[in-house]
């Protein structure tokens, strides 16, 4: 399950990512760059 | 004003490098934590594994130190279960200073000094809780202890379903409670990484066919059950003996049952699954309560809190609280009850006593502080 | 004498309350003046408390705060997707055409169906915004055609909304408060149900059924509307993906024995793939996407909510803002949490119920914990109101081109007084409600 998780966190990442570059408001990219964050940790198990 | 900027791919890879750089920082201080808690035990002690109980656990980040000192003469065995929580840092610290100072003359000492090991890497969020603290020594040196959460780390055990269902019991627990190991009593050989530690435990109380086990907690201050003890059943008869002793030194304390329908618990679990009398006992901890102004290190030594304070005046504590409460109180309550306990053990059953000697008395730890009893770090 | 007492509220104040209000200062500077994202404004604001407060800037901190919403933003995020799925699909409008079809003449019924229909996505997913977004997004042009005034269909949908955030079987603040004291989450289904469905009528026949009563809307335009919504034939390939998720969610609650507990992310995100078979034709990349981009900014919040309140406790604001609030007399302890509970809604609702909820469910002992954790989570919720986030209100406000939130939240005043004065109500008299119900 843990794995699978994992799985939904890169998925969910990877759309964030998207996201941040077809979005054309730098401060609505940054509100991107901060969801990123957890989830880039989560997703590599550092927290 | 408008301060809109225009967002380009440029400005996405930026802000990404960013995020990365942060994340960088931040794990390098999560990580820090991934280090085991070093004591000193004195040298009567032999060093064991929990996974020598229940192998299901060998080599998982579950499998921890368990220390065994027995003495000449024979007699009873107690388990010490310290770091239960390790956001209660009295727990751990009680475990360390019998680890360091106790000579067992008559029975079997086992002392477990970071029982939820998996909670001990890692602090619990939005509590603003520091990684660790220091305790001034004998030498005027300071000494670091680590302050960690009550539940394991979800790196070792993530997602957890929205409701926990008790496994032996079906009664239901918000779903992170299956990562609290006070929660998780009798544990499983084939549940979760915190199931299994929790069977691990019991196992060993089993086995080592313990008479008297302790499960040593910290509460917080305006939380109803604190500087208390809960005694199952079998224990009660015992802990009365002990409550009126520790009354009579002029240190309040309250007796509570241990509930029937509260499920997964130490003092109801290992009661109802071996044959040991358990024993839980609480001090009151300000660093853990939801009342808690500044959270420092300090706060956790000292438990000086200007909010605590007036919630006293409010009346809205379980504690006499008089601007402080120090580690070192609390560890001295501690300390003060497991001993009486372990004095009154032979009058429940008088070939099951148990001798032990070198350890301080309340006085001396409240007077000196905890860290004149504790062994320097090198 | 006087004096005295002055000097113990400056003892009391400082520095505490003065970190209070500069973070709460530099939030709304942030905010308003340079109408920065909400998310942005709260971190910055974080940083300042933690700056002022000689903590410097806290990496480790800031971090660790935004983790206390990793699962909550994991379920918006995979909600959001699944919301889109039924909306691409086609199931949202036939649903809603069939709706207004079916009871157009009814106009009691109808006001209630749509309420109903509002509130739904935010009980499946516990958050009020998903409700806004989706079938608030879908009734509002409804509303509007059958004669409702924009800025009350706003205002309708942002109550509904609310309601839904709070009704069972989903709701985020009453996880949150019961966690604080080990309560688990189980047994609230009915006692949300009292908390808001006589306020969920209450609101609907304040906002909206006066003005389906007095006709003389556009018909044809309504007729109009209604076969644009009906091009997607309801059918059950339509209705799979909520069928799905039905099952996986009533089967985890009903046979926890024997039913794998997938948690909700993985619920929402299988019964999406559902929608794959539904006949209809559309991308479920792009479709993915869009629903990030539109809960972004919300997951975005709960982040810089989360950096919000972990200074907070840091820095003894969060001692400071609960202690004052329990140091309340007893009569006017009820006032306080009917006020002080909206009002941190200003930062969010989940931390409101966190920070106060908690406490305030404490200084109540003794009153049936269920109840009383409901109704204060239904106060909480309130907070979604207010703002600057105002989640609920904003994004009600935008779904139906109302540039001035302000104009929405004056039609929220009655209905959310009255929402506060049943919350109380409801804690007063939770001991008596609770033997009420059958358990």
């Amino acid at each position: 399950m843990t794995l699978i998780y994992r799985g939904i966190v890169l998925f969910v990442l990877a759309l964030v990512i998207r996201c941040i570059f077809r979005e054309k408001d730098f401060w609505k990219q940054a509100t991107g760059a901060l969801v990123v964050i957890p989830l880039i940790l989560r997703v590599l198990m550092l927290k | 004003m408008n301060y809109q900027i225009k967002g380009s791919r440029v400005t996405a890879c930026i802000l990404l490098a960013l995020s990365c750089l942060v994340c960088f920082v931040a794990a390098k201080s999560f990580t820090s934590m991934w280090v085991e808690e070093r004591v000193y035990p004195v040298e009567e002690f032999q060093q064991k594994k929990l996974s020598d109980y229940f192998s299901g656990i060998k080599g998982t980040p579950a499998d921890q130190p368990v220390f065994i000192q027995k003495g000449e003469e024979e007699g009873g065995t107690v388990l010490l279960l310290c770091g239960t929580h390790p956001n209660e840092p009295a727990s751990n610290l009680t475990g360390v200073l019998f680890l360091e100072n106790a000579k067992v003359e008559r029975g079997r000492l086992i002392v477990i000094p970071t029982a939820n090991i998996m909670g001990f890497s890692h602090n619990g969020p939005q509590e603003g809780h520091p990684q660790g603290y220091f305790i001034e020594l004998a030498d005027g040196s300071k000494r670091r202890f680590p302050y960690g959460n009550r539940l394991s780390n979800p790196i070792y055990q993530w997602p957890n379903p929205d409701i926990y269902i008790h496994p032996s019991s079906g009664q239901n627990l918000s779903g992170k409670e299956k990562s609290n190991l006070n929660r998780c009593y009798p544990g499983r050989p084939d549940g979760s990484i915190t199931e299994k530690m929790a069977y691990a435990i019991v196992e060993l109380i089993r086995k080592e066919k313990v008479d008297l086990a302790f499960d040593l907690h910290e509460a917080s201050p305006e939380y109803p059950v604190v500087n208390a003890i809960v005694a199952h059943e079998r224990s009660m008869e015992l802990a009365a003996m002990v409550t009126m002793e520790i009354e009579a030194m002029g240190i309040p304390i309250r007796l509570e049952p241990s509930p029937k329908n509260l499920h997964g618990l130490s003092h109801r679990e290992w009661g109802d699954f071996t044959d040991t009398m358990p024993i839980l006992m609480e001090t009151g901890n300000p660093s853990q309560g939801r009342l808690r102004g500044r959270t420092n290190e300090d706060l956790v030594v000292t438990g000086k809190d200007k909010c605590y304070s007036r919630a006293f005046d409010l009346g809205k504590l379980y504690i006499p609280y008089d601007g402080d409460q120090p580690l070192s109180l609390r560890v001295a309550r501690h300390t003060n009850a497991v001993m009486l306990f372990m004095e009154n053990l032979e009058f429940i059953n008088e070939e099951k006593g148990l001798t032990v000697e070198g350890i301080p008395d309340f006085e001396e730890i409240v007077k000196k502080g905890v860290g004149h009893f504790l062994a320097a770090s090198n | 004498m006087g004096h005295g007492w002055a000097v113990k509220i400056m003892e009391w104040f400082w520095p505490e309350g003065f970190y209070t209000i500069a973070m709460l200062a530099t939030f709304a500077i942030g905010a308003f003046s340079f109408r920065l994202p909400i998310a942005i404004a709260m971190s910055i604001a974080a940083i300042t408390g933690a700056l002022l407060s000689g903590s410097g800037i806290p990496l480790r901190h800031l971090v660790e705060g935004a983790f206390g919403y990793l699962d909550t933003i994991l379920i918006i995020a995979t909600a959001m997707i699944f919301m889109k799925t039924v909306q691409k699909i086609g199931l949202l409008e036939a649903i809603a055409a069939w709706v207004i079809r079916k009871f157009r003449n009814v106009p009691l019924l109808l006001s209630l169906g749509i309420m109903v229909l509002i509130m739904i996505p935010g009980m499946i997913t516990g958050s009020s915004t998903a409700a806004v977004l989706t079938t608030g997004a879908l009734v509002a042009p409804v509303l509007i055609k059958l004669g409702v005034p924009a800025v009350k269909t706003a205002a309708v949908i942002a109550m509904g909304a609310i309601y839904g955030m709070i009704a069972p079987p989903i709701n985020i603040p009453a996880m949150i408060i019961g966690g604080g004291i080990d309560m688990p989450y189980v047994g609230f289904g009915l006692p949300l149900l009292v908390c808001t469905v006589p306020l969920a009528i209450f609101s609907a026949l304040l906002l909206v059924y006066p003005h389906f009563k007095s006709r003389g809307n556009d018909e044809k335009a309504l007729e109009e509307e209604l076969k644009r919504m009906e091009t997607t034939r309801l059918s059950f390939r339509l209705f799979l993906p909520i069928f799905v998720l039905g099952i996986l969610m009533t089967g985890e609650r009903v046979f926890p024995e024997f039913w794998p507990s997938l948690g909700m992310p993985l619920d929402f995100l299988i019964a999406s793939l559902c929608g794959l078979f539904s006949g209809s034709s559309w991308n479920p990349l792009n479709a993915a996407t869009e629903a990030i981009d539109d809960a972004l900014p919300v997951m975005g919040i709960l982040m810089g909510v989360g950096m919000f309140i972990q200074v907070m406790t840091l820095i003894g604001v969060r001692g400071f803002v609960v202690v004052s609030a329990l140091a309340l007399p007893a009569w006017l302890l009820y006032v306080g949490i009917a006020t002080s509970m909206p009002l941190f809604g200003a930062v969010s609702a989940f931390g409101s119920a966190s920070v106060l909820g908690v406490p305030f469910l404490l200084a109540l002992l003794g009153r049936n914990e269920i109840m009383v954790g409901s109704a204060l989570s239904l106060i909480a919720g309130l907070g979604d109101l207010m703002p600057p986030t105002a989640l609920a209100g904003i994004f009600a406000a935008q779904v139906v081109g109302e540039k001035n939130y302000f104009k929405v939240l004056k039609h929220c005043l009655i209905p959310g007084a009255v929402t506060a004065l049943w919350g109380i109500a409801v804690i007063l008299g939770a001991n008596y409600i609770a033997s009420m119900l059958p358990y």
